[in-house]
Order: structure tokens, then sequence, then C-alpha cells
């Protein structure tokens, strides 16, 4: 597959018909792959695709940096070209100037990430070139959402606890917000001081603020790349509240934010077959 | 500086009775920024308003806060007084300590602290509020107006008569909507036809109105004084500039065979047809499901016919574009069709009576084309069945209105008058038939109204039984209807010749998908909801956008006309102007800061923010962003909801006014 890939690319950068690759690349087997730009023919070897490719590089499409040099290909498992088709949706990326490379993917991680064990992406959709195969096979939807269902089984104070001791930890160093493809705004809400929303200080206070502001404002979006939960240096479990905004979406409005470029977003939309059961 | 005036308001003693005033006016005294602070008895009143206007000349105030009653109220007076002393009125606040606190609190001690927080809260508020000025928007004068129904003429007649120029657009050949092919009208019984056609001549000849009919609204764009409508004229198969409406063709036709929608299916017409003589254009037009020559290429006859050349088979449906500034909705309503068969699972239909089985249940709509001098039996009373004079009619009133189990929980207003109506004109018809109605309550308020259904029980011996019909069967030609009379307490069982349903009266085919088309809402049976159901009556949530007639509830021709000429008057004052001014408490949209996922531009309910590129001089694209078109915006603040990066803000009501507020109460 890796010489498949350097080939493709190679010939991407050589015809001109991108002007980058994003890519991952490795010191050696031992440390994680990092994500890597290649911008001429000659570095294409550079290029790594393996089980520890963990990051979503998409990313990167929306950096400034990145976009000035020039036309991208950028390369993605499955579960990060759900990224792309939001950021399309959003009009965030023109997706006709890109190529998008996808790479067939069993899961990733050592030990296997837990969004691996109930992947149906294994193979990339909405994506220009596919390198590899694998098997996607329909997942019981349920299985996505087991780490919440074993968390729901708490109780309420219990689950306080759990986010009390959590959030304490949060030195709001935003990396959640950093490497999160869908975090694109210009100015984070966050970062807003007239009015200042929520105490920008690590407080457990402004801590919940964050975090219920930051899940909030993916609902409908988040892809589950899970790159929050990876990035965060304090440990904190992001993925949980990702998962219940998530499965908020599919189980009032039938969506899954990345699967079809034409649906319209759950947020801020409005359809007269949209269920009410949840207006109290 | 903050140089802030708080004058509260005693409002006799609807305030005072529950807030202790003077213990309130010391409090905020001291509030931060404030500069002086008076009671009154009536702040409203002139003295007071002179009061609020000496003091902003002599303590050189830069904004106030009246504490009274709802902005509802009063913002506009004590606007315009601040104004009139030279204070930008959006410098001006309302702390509502009426409706929101001595109406509702009785305890004296609590309700003063209630209104010490609400006088704080308005104070940190009005102490960043912003010099605004109303927006200014363009304005064509001409308006559109959809539906040509009595309504709509009216309407139509009184926009053009102003001297501005009016679109009129009818989905139907003809103008004259269902008036045109009523027998006589209530309470008066003079001829529908007799006082509705010079109206609708007027409307054909008025050198102001353009007429399109047998047309649709295709699609509308822009906002209130800008409006750009498309405008779908179906392919008429005939030139009406050049035919003259001899009726060679429609005399020629063969195919007469097709059941006239004018008379609904109580009569035939031909496949090339005017829909009713006096129709307005007096042209035909050609049923491209009925005629052969377009259906199977065999035929042609009214071509070979028509002398002037008008008929062109290869007739094509055209789009137009007309620039508005306002809009009139006059879009009627239609009976409901109760048979089995609802397009809805929540209505139940009423199978029990027959309607659509039996040919002799008919509805009132129908009744009126056998009773009317133009209908398909020329004036005599037929049954549709077997073509015999009737001598026992039942008439059944509430059919699918005020029925909560499986019809429209709304009373249809008009039928206890056309039922009354339909006894006397039966009996004027047959003097030795009866007539009988089954009602629920009779509803014959307005002027003459009542002594009109006297008339018809006392005159003209019509037999009014207080109850339901709960089934109707066919035997040997009689229709059995078994009902009861909850006055006597006892069954009924008429044998009837012919039976008249008044069906529920409901919006028109369409109204939603035109609502949505003009972003106006519509209650849960369709009906076109008015901006407020007193002081605002035809006026849309909509911006330009008018109803009138039985589109936005069942109505009688007298209240469709008044409010017809309503709606004209509404347009006619925004056309004294010359151009619109608007409200400045709109949103905007940070440009530098927005992100252009465009998330606002789905939630305006509005549809009034837009994509927008930023270029440099070079033209080179800078960044994509969301922008807010001020002639549209209604300033809702919905964006401001939606918008993750808080890039959205609403004019008199920002995030750090509304911060501020919540903050001084902290």
């Amino acid at each position: 597959m890796t010489k498949q890939l350097h080939k493709v690319c190679r010939e991407l950068l050589e015809s001109g018909k991108v002007q980058v690759i994003i890519g991952y690349g490795q010191k050696d087997r031992g440390q994680p792959p990092h994500p890597v730009f290649i911008t001429s023919p000659e570095e294409v070897e550079g290029l790594v695709w393996n089980d520890q490719c963990v990051a979503n590089l998409t990313t990167y499409l929306t950096r400034k940096e990145i976009r000035a040099l020039g036309k991208p290909a950028i390369i993605v498992k499955g579960c990060d070209a759900r990224a792309i088709v939001v950021l399309q949706r959003e009009s965030q990326i023109d997706r006709s100037a890109m190529v998008v490379i996808g790479m067939a993917c069993n899961g990733v991680g050592e030990p296997r990430l837990a969004k691996c064990a109930a992947c149906d992406a294994h193979v990339p959709a909405h994506v220009d070139i596919t390198i590899g195969e694998a098997v996607s096979e329909p997942v019981d939807p349920e299985r996505r959402y087991n780490d919440l269902n074993v968390f729901m089984t708490q109780s309420t104070d219990e689950r306080m606890d759990y986010w009390q001791d959590e959030l304490e930890r949060c030195v709001r160093c935003y990396a959640c917000r950093q490497v999160c493809p869908l975090c694109y705004c210009e100015r984070c809400v966050a970062d807003k001081n007239r009015p200042v929303r929520f105490s920008t200080a690590p407080t457990l206070k402004g801590n919940y603020a964050w975090h219920i502001t930051r899940a909030f404002h993916l609902a409908g979006r988040c892809i589950g790349c899970d790159e929050c939960t990876r990035a965060c240096p304090a440990g904190i479990n992001l993925r949980l509240l990702n998962l219940s905004v998530a499965r908020a979406a599919e189980n009032a409005f039938g969506y899954r934010a990345g699967l079809d470029p034409e649906a319209e977003p759950v947020i801020g939309s409005f359809s007269t077959q949209d269920k009410e059961s949840f207006i109290k | 500086m903050a140089r802030i005036g708080v004058f509260i308001c005693w409002c006799g003693e609807n305030i005072s009775r529950h807030v202790d005033v003077e213990k309130l006016a010391e409090q905020c005294a001291h509030l931060p920024g404030v500069r002086c602070c008076l009671t009154y008895k009536y702040m409203c009143s002139e003295p007071g308003q002179n009061l609020i206007r000496e003091k902003i000349r002599e303590e050189r105030l830069n904004g106030m806060v009246v504490a009274s009653c709802s902005p509802h109220m009063h913002l506009k007076t004590f606007r315009k007084a601040a104004e009139a002393e030279g204070l930008n009125p959006y410098l001006v606040e309302m702390a509502n300590i009426r409706e929101h606190c001595s109406w509702v609190h009785h305890d004296v001690k609590a309700a003063t602290a209630k209104a010490a927080d609400l006088i704080r809260m308005a104070v940190a508020k009005v102490r960043r509020n912003h010099a605004l000025s109303p927006i200014r928007v363009p304005l064509t004068k001409r308006a559109l107006v959809i539906g040509g129904g009595v309504a709509g003429i009216q309407a139509a007649l009184d926009i053009a008569d102003a001297g501005h120029e009016v679109v009129l657009v009818e989905r139907e050949p003809s103008i004259g909507g269902k008036m045109a092919g009523l027998s006589e009208t209530f309470p008066t019984l003079d001829c529908s036809q007799c006082i509705l056609t010079p109206r609708m001549v007027e409307v054909g000849q008025h050198p102001n109105i353009r007429l399109y009919t047998y047309s649709d609204v295709e699609a509308v764009e822009g906002y209130v004084g800008n409006f750009s409508v498309t405008i779908r004229k179906r392919a008429r198969y005939v030139d009406i500039s050049k035919c003259t409406g001899c009726g060679a063709c429609w005399n020629a036709c063969p195919n007469k065979k097709t059941p006239s929608e004018f008379d609904f299916g109580m009569g035939k017409r031909s496949a090339i047809y005017v829909p009713f003589p006096q129709a307005v254009p007096a042209r035909p037009v050609i049923d491209a499901n009925a005629c052969t020559m377009l259906t199977k290429g065999k035929c042609g006859l009214c071509a070979k016919k028509c002398a002037a050349g008008a008929i062109n088979f290869k007739d094509q449906d055209e789009l137009i574009t007309e620039k508005v500034g306002a809009i009139v909705v006059a879009t009627g309503y239609k009976l409901w069709d109760i048979g089995k068969e609802q397009e809805n699972a929540k209505l139940a239909g009423y199978g029990e009576y027959g309607y659509g089985t039996y040919k002799d249940v008919i509805n009132s709509l129908q009744f009126e084309r056998l009773v009317s001098a133009s209908g398909p039996t020329g004036g005599e009373l037929r049954r549709p069945s077997d073509g015999a004079v009737p001598k026992t009619v039942v008439f059944i009133s509430c059919v699918g209105s005020r029925d909560n189990a499986k019809g429209m929980s709304y009373c249809s207003k008009i039928c206890c008058m056309y039922n009354a109506k339909h006894t006397m004109l039966y009996k004027h018809k047959v003097h030795d038939g009866q007539a009988h109605v089954f009602y629920m309550d009779i509803r014959a308020g307005g002027k003459n109204y009542d002594e009109f259904v006297r008339r018809a029980i006392e005159q003209d011996g019509a037999q009014y039984h207080r109850g339901r019909v709960s089934k109707i069967t066919e035997e040997n030609g009689k229709l059995i209807v078994r009902g009861v009379d909850t006055l006597a307490g006892e069954p009924v069982t008429i044998e009837a010749d012919l039976v008249v349903l008044a069906t529920a009266m409901r919006p028109a085919d369409g109204v939603e998908t035109l609502a949505q088309k003009l972003n106006v809402g519509y209650d849960e049976y369709g009906f076109l909801s008015e901006s407020h159901p007193k002081l605002r009556p035809v006026e849309t949530n909509a911006a330009g956008v008018f109803v009138c007639g039985a589109c936005q509830g069942p109505k009688d021709i007298p209240e469709s006309v008044a409010q017809a000429s309503a709606a004209a008057g509404k347009v006619q004052v925004m056309f004294s102007r010359e151009e619109i001014t608007r409200e400045p408490e709109i949103a905007s949209i940070d440009e530098r800061m927005c992100a252009a996922c465009f998330t606002c531009v789905r939630a305006c309910p509005y549809n009034a923010i837009e994509r927008a590129e930023i270029r440099d001089r070079a033209g080179r694209l800078i960044k994509r962003t969301a922008r807010v078109n001020p002639g549209l915006c209604m300033g809702c603040g919905t964006c401001v909801a939606v918008c993750p990066s808080k890039s959205a803000e609403l004019e008199g009501f920002t995030e750090q006014q509304v911060y501020a507020m919540v903050e001084s109460l902290g």
C-alpha cells in the first residue's frame, strides 16, 4: 500500500495537479507518525502508511499556512473522510480544488482505538482515490455508543462526580480545539471578550462552560475521530461528551455527521417532519 | 459619561398600589450613571411627558429609563418625547414594572424589590445603548395581489384607484372566485353575479391593473418594497390578443363531457371553454387533459372554426418576472371534500353521509349552482340523480366544523347564514317543498343577520332541528336521514329527496406552499397568520405581505371586502412614502470574525442573511462571510443564538447589553 501511495503522490505532484501532499511521516517504526507536508516529488518516499497513523489530518485543510502552499492532496482514513464532507457542507473548503486519497484501514493505534471497534468505514467514502482493500461491514448502531451506554448505567450523582473529577483537570490549553478539524472559527467564542461569555480561568465553573459549549457546537457535526480525546494532555474523556450529542442527533433527527454531502445539517435547519418529542 | 434619567410611573394605582414608588425612586437615584430619578402619576400623560422633556433639557440626559407599562404600550410615546428634545429615541429603555410586577405580585415589599431589579437591569442596558437611526430601503410602488376572488378584486381596485400599478394573479381562467358562482347573497338576497360582475369588468378594463389569469406564483424573491415575483402563465392554447370571445370554438367543440369546475361538477363543459358567460377575461382556455387534439392529435375543430386564428395547440407555459413593493394574499377558501378518502390521517371524513356515493347528497356550493339562474339547470331546482324537483330537502350544518374528533375544531362562520338563505331560495322556487335544517347552534351575529334567519323560519317555514345527523342511507330513490332533535329529545328520521351538506370552509389548495414562498406563517389548518389578531389584522409577520379574505380565516363577503380594503389601505400607506423606513433594531454580522459556516443562513426564518464575499481591489477573494440584508431582517435574533463564534449581533439587544443586564442582578 505504501508503494502505491508513493506512486500516486508522485504522479499528483509531477503532473502539477496538486502542490502539496498532506500525509504521514515517521522517523522510525518505534515513534508515532507525524504530519508531513510534501511539496516536491523527490520527497514522497518520506510518506508512510501503517496502523500507527492515528492523526486526523483534515484539520490542516483550513489552516492559512497550509492553504498558502497551494492546491492540496490529503491522505485520509474512513473516519477522517467524514470531516471533509462536513467541511464541504459548511463551505469551509472547495472540494473540487483538492484531491482526497482514501486509505483502506482495518483500525489504528496500539492498542486499537475505541472508535475502531465499531467502525463502519474501513473503506473511505467520498474520496477521489482509494488505496488498498478492506471490507466495510454494517455495524449495529448501538455498538458505536457502547462506552456511553456503559457510562449511563451509573446514577446521576456518580456521573456528576465523574465529570467533576475529569473537568477539574482541564488546564484550558485548548488542544481539543486546535486538533479538531471542525473547530475552524476565526475567533472562538471562548476568546470573545466583549462580553466574556464564560470564565477563561481553569476553574471548574469555567471548565464546565467551555466543555459543554464545545460539545454543543459540535452537535450534529462531530464525526467521532476522537482526536480531542487523544490530544488532551490531562486525559479528559471528551469522547463521552461527543458520543452523547452524536446520539442525540441520530435519535432525534436520524442524522449522522459526514455521511452525506447533500444532507441538510441538523443545526439551523428546520423540517416539518422534525420530531417535537423533546420540546417539553 | 452616563447621564441617565429614571422616570417611574404610578400608572394611577395600577403600579403604586403594590409597588412603593417613592422608596423605589430613592433606591434608583443611587444607581451608577443615574443623574435623576422622578415619579409621576401618569408618565404617559402630557404633563408627564413634559416632565421628561424638561429633565432631558435641564440635566442634559444621554439616556433614559421609563419604569411603567409594557414597551408595547408606550415605548413609541416616550421615544417621540425624547426625540422632540433632541435625544436619540433608541437611547430610551422601558422597565415593565406593571405587567411584569405590580399586576402579578401583591406583596408590596417583594414587588418593590423586583421593580428595583427591573430598573437596575434597564439602566445597565441603556448605559450600553447606541444612538441608532431608522433604516431606509428603496420602494417599488407596485403591488401584487394573489387571488382574483372578491377580496382580491376589491384590494386590486382600491390600490389601482389610488394610482398605483397592480399585478393581479388568478389561478383559474377567469377572476370572480367563489362569489361569481353564488346565486343570491345574505342578508339582502341580491344577486351575487349582478353585484360582482361590474367589479370584474372594472378590473379587466383598469389601466393600472395587469391581469394574469390561468397563472400561478412560481417564486418570490427579495424583500419589502423590493420583491421580484416569478409568475407562471400556464399554456392557454388560445392567443387572447387575437381572440374576440365570439364562442365559435366552444360551440364547435365535440367533447362536452368534462365536469364543469365552475359548477362544482353539477354541469358539463367543453374541452375549450370559458368557465361562465361573464368571465373576465372573456376568453377561452383549452383543457389539455380533455382536448383530443392535445391528447391524441385528432380533431382541431375549434381551430378550423376560429375566424381570428387564435388557437395555438403548441402554446407553452411562460415565466414572467414582475417587480413589486407589496403583496396582498387573497387566495380564499374551498369547501372540505368530506368523502371517505382524506389527505391526512388525523381527519376521518364523513363517510356516513354518503357524499360522493349518493348523487343527491351535495355540498352547499353545488346547491348554489343548482339554484343559480346561470347554473346548469337554468335556475330550476332539479336534483342531480334523476332531474326531479325535490320536495323535501335536508340541510346539515357543521359538517366537519366544530368537530374536534374528526374534523376542524373551528366554526366555519358563514354556514348558519347561507343555510337560512338556502331554505329561503328553495321555498321561493319550490312552493310546496319543505326544508329541514340540522344545526348545533345558530350563529347569526351581524347587521340584519338574525332577522334574516328568523325570516327563514317564520315566513318561509324552514324546520330547524337542533341536533346532529348520524347516518344517511338511500332507499327507493329517497335519502333516509337519521338524526336527533335534542330540544324535543327524540330521534328524527326524514325521507329527503336532496341533502345539502354545509361542509367546513378550508383554505384553498396550495396555500401552504405559497405561504412558504412568502415566509408567511399559517396555523394547523393552513389559514394564514396575521401579525396581531386585533391590532394588525391584515399585516403578516413578513414585512410588505398582507392578507385578506378567507385565506386568513372563515369569512363572509362583507368581511372579506372590508378586509381587502383594509389591506389595500395598508399598501397605500406604504406607497405614500418615497422610501421605506424600518426599525434599526436588526442583526449585523461581524464580517472580520465570521467563519462563513452559514448556519445563520439556514436558520434565518426571514431569509434575510446571504452569503457574501470580500475581495480586494484586484478582485482576489479575501474571505467569505454571511451578511444581513437590512431590508429583510426582522430583528428576531435567531442568528445570534445559532452563531457558534457569536459574530452575529442584534442592535439594541447586543450581547454586551444582555450580559450587563444579567450581571446587574448579581
